[in-house]
């Protein structure tokens, strides 16, 4: 066998693959422990941001307390880490807010856009279905969409972050390219009804939406 | 799929029924009917755009020339009505009322249409604002009905609390 | 140890799919709920007092509606005091006519429509659905879309399906700003295919309406509504502003129907107790009362809720129904993957097929699934073949033809060029002699270049910033040097100023003759009577390339 940068590259690429994927079984069981990795703290009535500089990331009523993994039992915990990061990374600052007055991930969306200085917002469900949403379009419309939850991981979470901090300096990104599994339908839908009942069983018409305190333990 | 043999076969069963029904195309005056339809081939020469324009002077000649533009293209509130008076000799009075809401319609520019179905959306209006609405439609459009319905969904909303807060 | 049967049946492909059991409480239940209500009406001085079980002062937005607008009071006192079970076989009786039962069926409730369904099994809704539909002559729509949102392969893909034999294609958009010159590239590939099919792009409300009234689509479908009032305000509309909506399409003479399916409340989280059937019987009592002519429905875009639990696919099939018994066209679904199980996927579609419809699929991907951009469709480009031989085999009209490949590459090529053309007198960014080469013997996206996706981003806002028309597309292909399909979209502009093609379930032939509920209006009455397939039209079935004739071996 030669050995050249390629083939190491690879071999290097595959452990670190491994290794996060321990990681996330050894995250996932945890989650189901409920030993607080993530932790997300009200801290009083979100008002409409005035700086230019945040992506305002909307989280379902359920996300991080009753469910705490998405449909593909990816931990909550890594999920808002990886939008964070990828906000982070183009130097922007991300604020989480908690949605409780609906589930619907685009209504949500609009609603976290609304709030955000930058007018750019995410929102995004227990089940792990996402949008970035601008304030000045129609609540269902939006900037990217990613409606097949079970097709999303890790990295096109941290990439939605990072392409919503750019829409948010007023870049024209090339948008997350979309995933398209025909089959997801079939298998999941139905779980997706079932997971969304129990998280829009969490609605409060007319609540307010609460500021959160992240903290990943 | 069509084909021509199922075309031969519905133009006789259409005379068919035109005959053992009786009913005869709409003389001046009179209703449009089915036996009107479709009026683009029997009430050719009726059919006027809201410009004025016949269906015939809707050429590609006239397109490049320029007398004919996209404000041309565009459906008459008679033919409207005229469509409305063939559902209703089927039986779709409720298709029929939309035809005739339509009609209204025509006379509101197209953004104000789009402002207008943006505003009749949940949450996007105060009691007020609908009822200025309809009277902007009633008043400035001519527009009685869908005036009626604005006015009814303002109703509605705050009946259900779908108003803005 | 573990049985090798099981095994071997557990890794069947039917294995893959979701299956839950029912859950009434939340509405997790086809038809038949337990927490149902019953049929009833009270009416006073012309005004519903009561509908189904609730008095007028608890009506919800969506029973205000239907009680005001959506039931023939006339009759309906009388139709209501009828057993729903008499009703039923009446549907299935074929000495009773259409015209006389849609007077019953049209003065019904919702709940009631309901039950009279509850009595059927799928035979007998399929023997509804035969008699029960608005136009004679059944047809077919597809989904013409694509991964990248390439628009020289919507154009060929465009014409292709039309010489295949759909004779409405639907659009849509992976990336939303693509949509104008997904739009304009169905629109015109299309017309290459066949004179005279109806294009349409599914995109968010208001931004359909613009396409529409600009000239870029001739119908549209995406108008979706909901059997609950709390999803209907999710869904970010109320009746009122759907009905104004309908209106509006027909102000600009564009043919349009509404959207609508089971599972969708109880998949949006807000199904208050009821079955997905008696939901979805409300949907379409509003389309009715909007006085809309017609309605996209079985399930749609929700299939994988009924498809999961017990009797859903019967469920499915009786919304069908309902559709063509309260008098509207119906495009009736089989849109949307629904089963890894080729025989769960085609037993549904026989469901549909077997009887005929308006539009036996409101979406035939004629794109291989991965391109579908509506998350895959039940039958895909790949299946064509087998569609083609279901409809030899058991003599059924499904709306396909068998085709030849030089003449599909033929089609194809055109409509690669003349979408080229049109871009290129319009100022929109180049499409590349290898892109057209591509285009023409293209399976997918896979097989395509790469464009410049920020560069079309901007020309096409562009494009409707500066506002351009449907006049506008006519006068480029006319530039571009195709007189024949500058006609062909003339024609379809034309239909703008007529509005023939807004009555119940319309189409349109290659000579821009509208075929509708009005002039081919469905009279079956048992064997011999109804569609029948001309001597020509058979011929077109029969003939598969690939059947061999005796004379071969002389």
């Amino acid at each position: 066998m030669q050995i050249n940068e390629n083939v190491i590259k690879s071999i290097i690429e595959e452990v670190i693959a491994n290794l996060n994927n321990e990681n996330g079984v050894a995250a996932s069981s945890c989650a189901v422990e409920g030993d607080g990795r993530l932790v997300l703290t009200p801290v009083g009535n979100a008002e409409v941001g005035k700086r230019k500089d945040e992506v305002v990331i909307g989280v379902a009523p359920a996300f991080g307390l009753t469910q705490t993994k998405t449909i593909t039992k990816i931990p909550h915990v890594d999920v808002l880490r990886e939008l964070m990061a990828g906000i982070e990374e183009e130097g922007l600052k991300p604020r989480v807010v908690r949605v409780i007055k609906t589930s619907d991930v685009s209504l949500m969306a609009h609603h976290a856009a609304t709030l955000s200085g930058s007018g750019i917002g995410i929102g995004i469900q227990s089940k792990g279905t996402t949008v970035i949403h601008q304030k000045d379009l129609v609540p269902l419309s939006n900037v990217e969409l990613f409606p097949q939850a079970p097709l999303l991981d890790l990295n096109i979470y941290r990439a939605i972050g990072r392409n919503a901090a750019k829409y948010a300096k007023g870049e024209s990104p090339n948008p997350v390219p979309t995933m398209n599994d025909q089959m997801a339908r079939p298998k999941y839908q139905a779980i997706a009804a079932l997971l969304h009942i129990k998280e829009t069983e969490h609605v409060v018409l007319g609540a307010k939406s609460q500021d959160l305190k992240v903290e990943f333990k | 799929m069509v084909d021509n043999a199922v075309l031969e076969k519905m133009i006789k069963e259409v005379m068919q029924a035109m005959a053992t029904q009786g009913s005869k195309p709409a003389a001046a005056g009179g209703k449009m009917t089915r036996a009107d339809y479709p009026l683009s081939e029997t009430k050719a020469d009726q059919i006027k755009t809201p410009t004025g324009k016949a269906l015939s002077d809707i050429t590609l000649d006239n397109i490049l020339a320029g007398n004919v533009t996209a404000d041309d293209v565009k459906i008459a509130p008679e033919t409207l009505e005229y469509q409305a008076q063939i559902a209703e000799s089927v039986g779709r009075d409720a298709f029929a009322r939309n035809l005739r809401r339509a009609a209204e319609l025509i006379a509101v520019p197209d953004d104000r249409i789009l402002e207008i179905y943006n505003a009749l959306r949940p949450y996007r209006s105060t009691k007020a604002e609908l009822l200025a609405i309809a009277d902007e439609l009633e008043h400035k459009y001519g527009c009685k009905m869908n005036s009626k319905h604005v006015r009814e969904a303002a109703d509605v909303y705050e009946r259900r609390g779908r108003l803005k807060e | 140890m573990k049985s090798k049967r099981f095994e071997v049946l557990s890794n069947k492909p039917v294995n893959k799919d979701g299956f839950v059991k029912e859950w009434p409480e939340v509405g997790l239940i086809a038809m038949n709920s337990p927490y149902d209500p019953k049929p009833s009406i009270k009416i006073v001085n012309g005004l519903v007092t009561e509908l189904d079980g609730k008095c007028r002062e608890d009506f919800d937005m969506i029973d205000q509606f239907i009680a005001d607008y959506a039931i023939d009071l006339a009759n309906a006192e009388k139709v209501m005091a009828m057993d729903s079970k008499q009703i039923a076989k009446m549907c299935v009786d074929i000495n009773v006519p259409r015209a006389e039962l849609v007077k019953l069926t049209t003065a019904m409730t919702p709940a009631k429509v309901v039950e009279v369904i509850g009595e059927m099994n799928v035979l007998e809704m399929m023997m509804t659905l035969t008699k029960m539909r608005a136009r004679k002559t059944p047809s077919n729509q597809c989904h013409v879309t694509n991964l990248r949102d390439n628009p020289v392969q919507i154009a060929a893909d465009a014409a292709e399906a039309a010489l295949r034999g759909f004779d409405e294609q639907e659009t849509t958009v992976g990336i939303v700003r693509y949509a104008p010159f997904n739009a304009l590239s169905l629109l015109v590939g299309a017309q290459v295919g066949r004179p005279g099919i109806l294009t349409q792009c599914a995109v968010e409300e208001a931004t359909e309406l613009i396409l529409g009234m600009r000239g870029f689509t001739a119908y549209a479908e995406t108008v979706s509504v909901y059997g609950t009032e709390q999803v209907f305000i999710d869904g970010d509309d109320t009746p009122w502003s759907k009905a104004f909506l309908a209106s509006a399409y027909a102000s600009r003479g564009l043919k349009m129907r509404y959207t609508s399916g089971t599972g969708s409340e109880v998949l949006m989280g807000n199904a208050e107790k009821r079955s997905m059937l008696y939901l979805e019987a409300r949907c379409i009592y509003i389309t009715k009362g909007a006085g809309v002519q017609g309605l996209q429905n079985g399930s749609i875009s929700c299939i994988g809720v009924p498809g999961a639990v017990p009797s859903g696919i019967r469920a499915v099939l009786g919304e069908n129904c309902i559709t063509t018994m309260l008098d509207l066209e119906v495009a009736s679904g089989n849109d949307q993957t629904f089963s890894h199980s080729d025989m769960r996927r085609t037993a549904r579609t026989l469901m549909q097929m077997i009887p005929g419809t308006d539009f036996i699929f409101s979406g035939y991907s004629a794109t291989p699934n991965y391109d579908n951009m509506f998350a895959g469709s039940n039958f895909d480009a790949e299946d064509f073949d087998d569609y083609n031989v279901l409809q030899r085999d058991l003599k059924v009209d499904g709306g396909l033809k068998p085709v030849r490949e030089e003449e599909v590459v033929k089609v194809r090529n055109k409509a690669a060029k003349v979408i080229q053309g049109v871009f290129k007198a319009l100022d929109l960014p180049e499409i590349t002699e290898a892109e057209v080469e591509a285009a023409t013997y293209a399976h997918g996206s896979k097989d395509m270049p790469d464009r410049n996706v920020v560069e079309d981003l901007k020309a096409a806002e562009a494009m409707m910033a500066r506002g351009v028309t449907g006049v506008d597309i006519v006068k480029a292909v006319k530039k571009a040097g195709y007189d024949d399909i500058a006609e062909s979209l003339l024609g379809m502009m034309k239909l703008r100023v007529s509005g023939d093609h807004l009555h119940t379930s319309a189409i349109i032939d290659s000579n821009f003759h509208v075929i509708s509920a009005v002039n081919d209006t469905n009279d079956y009455m048992g064997p011999g009577t109804g569609y029948q397939m001309s001597e020509e039209r058979w011929n077109e079935v029969k003939s598969i390339p690939n059947a061999i004739d005796a004379s071969d071996f002389e």
